[in-house]
């Protein structure tokens, strides 16, 4: 036992001491530790795809940000195939709440609330049909107003968190259920266009689930 | 894993039923009336095969003045016409639901009506979805002996690499149900010398018309500007039919020995 305590304090010491290299090496192993994705995303709808999965790193204090890459599919429906997109993210958080405070019949720290969620996303179709800027077939300034393959998107939601207890953790330390309510530049710019689009009318709902990892 | 694949699953049926769910702005996912052109010339073709005098509204460009395409459909429809033409540009975009948009106005009329299509309606898969909705980009009916030739002139959303406007068409309309016309009016999107047009075949376009039983006259829209013109300088008319927004229209008035147009303002 005594034997035992020794070692664990030269392991420290040799901690204290450690050379400029393993320094470095700790700080360069943080930083690419930083990369791994902290959880999967499944969603449906959002402009992006009937389903869209990706992977996302959260940060910050409370890991109140969150940043998705996604990867979508449209179905052919009646077009002549099928198309893929992909998805930048970010998401804000500001608040959650501990539902136990709310009500005592809940464990503390299991469930939480999200009552808002903000993202704001950029989407892209992959397709001949689709152009970043127009074309050099037409006349300067054409059709100047946008791009056909990127959409940028506007969308807040709520969510409902899982913290799954310890000892029954295999996969994931927690989980969301979450829905978002959005829309795309497009269909904001047919409402500053025309009166008769209403909010209903551009507004589409999404449903996810995230699984946290880390 | 299997929770997560029977959830996926749950999603995927959730998304497939109803427009609560936005799957893209391009999926071509249209909802309610399609195959439109079809169905109301067949409506039209019945309806006026006979009539010896026809009066035809034909508007254009309703882009994104929606407010301003609904009081021009109640001013159409309380005007007595027999069907409206409307001359492309059903959309800004081309994104379904300004299809849709545009289309559930349209619907309004009392009646038959058939759109053609406009540059803007070929934006991102807006031209695959027009041909869902309305059909063929070339189309033609007859009504009281008169053909409505309706041709695709948007050279430049192919590049000119297609055969726009398809004078192979033009050669089958020619005598198509020959027995059954006596005068052919044009309608088109964009005109001849315009940024859409191929104008290197402006001339050779110019040619092919005339090979058409009793020309009466061509119609377009494209340029939102109410014009009418002797475009080649040899008597052939050109009507030029103004966008929603500038709130005026033309209704023509084809009687068995000639016409009337009329400017519409409302």
């Amino acid at each position: 036992m005594l034997l035992f305590a020794i070692n664990v304090m030269a392991d420290d010491s040799i901690d204290i001491r450690q050379s400029a290299y393993d320094q470095r090496m700790q700080r360069k192993q943080n930083a690419w530790l930083s990369l791994i994705p902290t959880h999967f995303v499944v969603q449906n709808a959002g402009n992006m795809g009937v389903l869209s999965a990706g992977i996302g790193w959260s940060y910050g204090k409370r890991r109140q940000w969150e940043t998705d890459l996604l990867f979508g599919y449209i179905p052919k429906h009646d077009s002549s195939r099928g198309k893929f997109t992909t998805t930048v993210k970010g998401n804000y958080i500001p608040w959650d709440i501990d539902l136990s405070s709310i009500s005592a019949r809940v464990p503390k720290q299991r469930w939480y609330f999200e009552p808002l969620t903000t993202s704001l996303y950029l989407n892209t179709v992959y397709g001949s049909e689709f152009w970043k800027s127009q074309p050099g077939r037409y006349p300067d300034k054409y059709y100047e107003f946008m791009s056909t393959k990127f959409r940028l998107n506007l969308a807040i939601g709520q969510r409902i968190t899982f913290k799954i207890p310890e000892n029954k953790r295999k996969r994931h330390s927690r989980m969301s259920l979450f829905y978002e309510v959005g829309t795309c530049d497009l269909y904001i710019r047919s409402m500053f266009q025309s009166s008769e689009v209403k909010l209903k009318d551009i507004l589409g709902l999404s449903i996810g689930l995230k699984f946290f990892t880390l | 894993m299997k929770k997560i694949l029977l959830l996926g699953m749950t999603i995927l049926l959730l998304s497939s039923c109803g427009d609560v769910f936005d799957i893209h702005p391009y999926d071509v996912n249209v909802n309610g009336e399609t195959g439109i052109n079809a169905k109301q010339m067949a409506k039209i073709e019945s309806q006026f095969a006979n009539k010896t005098t026809l009066r035809v509204a034909v508007i254009s460009d309703t882009h994104l003045w929606l407010s301003d395409a609904r009081d021009q459909i109640a001013d159409v429809n309380s005007r007595n016409v027999d069907f409206v033409i409307h001359c492309g540009d059903l959309t800004d975009t081309g994104t379904c639901k300004e299809f849709e948009w545009s289309r559930d106005i349209l619907m309004n009329l009392n009646c038959p009506f058939v759109a053609l299509i406009g540059n803007h309606d070929f934006l991102g898969t807006g031209d695959q979805t027009y041909e869902v909705m309305y059909g063929k980009m070339n189309f033609s009916f007859i009504a009281g002996r008169v053909k409505f030739l309706c041709i695709n002139t948007n050279a430049t959303e192919y590049d000119y690499l297609a055969a726009i406007p398809d004078f192979d068409y033009m050669e089958e309309e020619m005598v198509k149900d020959v027995e059954k016309f006596d005068r052919t009016i044009i309608l088109m999107h964009s005109a001849p010398y315009s940024d859409q047009f191929n104008n290197n075949v402006c001339k050779a376009f110019r040619r092919y018309l005339d090979f058409f039983p009793g020309l009466i006259c061509c119609v377009y829209g494209h340029n939102h500007r109410d014009k009418v013109s002797d475009l080649y300088n040899d008597g052939l008319m050109f009507y030029g039919i103004d966008c929603a927004q500038h709130r005026n229209y033309r209704i023509f008035t084809i009687t068995p020995t000639g016409y009337d147009v009329e400017k519409i303002d409302f």
